[in-house]
């Protein structure tokens, strides 16, 4: 019951999928086509108003184990190391210090928002 | 009527070739040693808490990349071996609809707001680190790679990609920005007087993606709602704006 459940939930996330890059395909969109398929989905599921159950157990174990996903891609990154090492300090920079910064300045920003948003009640 | 069916060959024969890479005695030897050293990972993440520093993901890069280097296989040969793994990132992207939608709720109550200060994070970070990158003469790959730091990295990907950057390395720009602002988040927020957990959310989300939001996870619940509303948007955003105006 609940493997099918998961099976189910599953293949409508990669029919999304493969819709998204079809769609990519045919249309020339300068977009992702799993962004389209993302999109495709969630309004799909904004349309039903129910909670997503099906969806929800096949989205599980992608999201959670995402992580294993991305070892080919960062493997790859052995192919530009050069790249990478000509540019180290730059790089270095602009990861450490640009990120702090980023974030707090968003969360100092998000915080002067947020207040008057949730003051009136 | 001719495109739609190239649209379809195209994707069979990518299909295929996952098939038939993953089938091969390298595919399944290679997908067991990464999901293997995965495993340990994971167990290694769990019992440190998830300490950024120990990321599932740069423990078994780190583990695979080891073997690699005695059984004498390249970067490009093992891509080909775990392709089934990069492709499932395609399907994992749009897994990411499903916390979207369980956030709809706080999306539109904090309304406005709430993504004004997505946006703000959204525009602030690449810029920020597209300038340093600029300023240091780096090359026009490494420079569009920097705009797509902050967003989750399959979008980034995609997205690194469509404008001009390199994949690769955009899924080691992302995660190393996710950890470095995971570890930055408590003394950062201290020091600017950012106690709202809507706010840390909102921050950690949009500017350090999935690493920044398990981070907000272990804070506090609002923080972890807030942080995949911020990821989400963010992601959404950026993949939408950077292609359409570069």
């Amino acid at each position: 019951m609940h493997v099918t459940s998961t099976l189910t939930g599953w293949l409508i996330i990669v029919g999304c999928y493969l819709v998204g890059e079809f769609l990519v395909l045919v249309t020339d969109l300068p977009l992702p086509g799993a962004l389209i398929g993302l999109l495709l989905l969630l309004g799909g599921l904004l349309l039903r108003q129910r909670p997503p159950e099906t969806v929800g157990r096949g989205a599980q174990p992608l999201l959670s184990h995402m992580s294993v996903l991305f070892v080919p891609a960062v493997i790859g990154v052995g192919l530009f190391w050069a790249e990478v090492c000509e540019n180290a300090l730059g790089i270095a920079l602009a990861l450490v210090a640009t990120t702090i910064v980023a974030l707090g300045a968003t969360a100092w920003f998000a915080q002067r928002l947020l207040i008057k948003a949730k003051r009136p009640d | 009527m001719l495109r739609a069916e190239l649209a379809i060959k195209h994707i069979i024969s990518r299909f295929s070739d996952v098939v038939s890479s993953t089938a091969s005695v390298n595919g399944v030897l290679w997908l067991a040693v990464t999901l293997a050293f995965y495993a340990v990972a994971l167990k290694i993440f769990r019992a440190s808490k998830g300490h950024p520093l120990v990321h599932p993901l740069s423990i078994t890069t780190l583990a695979v990349a080891a073997v690699m280097w005695f059984a004498d296989i390249s970067a490009a040969q093992y891509r080909e071996f775990a392709l089934l793994l990069h492709w499932l990132l395609g399907p994992a992207t749009v897994a990411l609809a499903v916390p979207m939608y369980n956030q709809w709720q706080n999306i539109r109550q904090l309304g406005a707001p709430l993504i004004l200060s997505v946006m703000v994070g959204g525009a602030l970070a690449p810029l920020l680190a597209w300038g340093v990158i600029y300023l240091t003469n780096a090359p026009m790959a490494i420079q569009m790679t920097m705009l797509v730091k902050s967003i989750t990295s399959p979008l980034a990907m995609e997205t690194g990609a469509a404008i001009g950057g390199i994949p690769a390395l955009a899924a080691v720009f992302v995660i190393l920005t996710g950890i470095v602002g995971a570890l930055a988040a408590p003394l950062t927020y201290r020091l600017l007087n950012v106690t709202m957990p809507d706010a840390q959310g909102v921050a950690l989300g949009a500017v350090c993606h999935a690493v920044g939001t398990s981070k907000a996870l272990q804070m506090g619940e609002v923080q972890g709602a807030l942080a995949t509303v911020g990821l989400g948007l963010n992601g959404i955003l950026t993949a939408v704006v950077l292609p359409v105006i570069l």
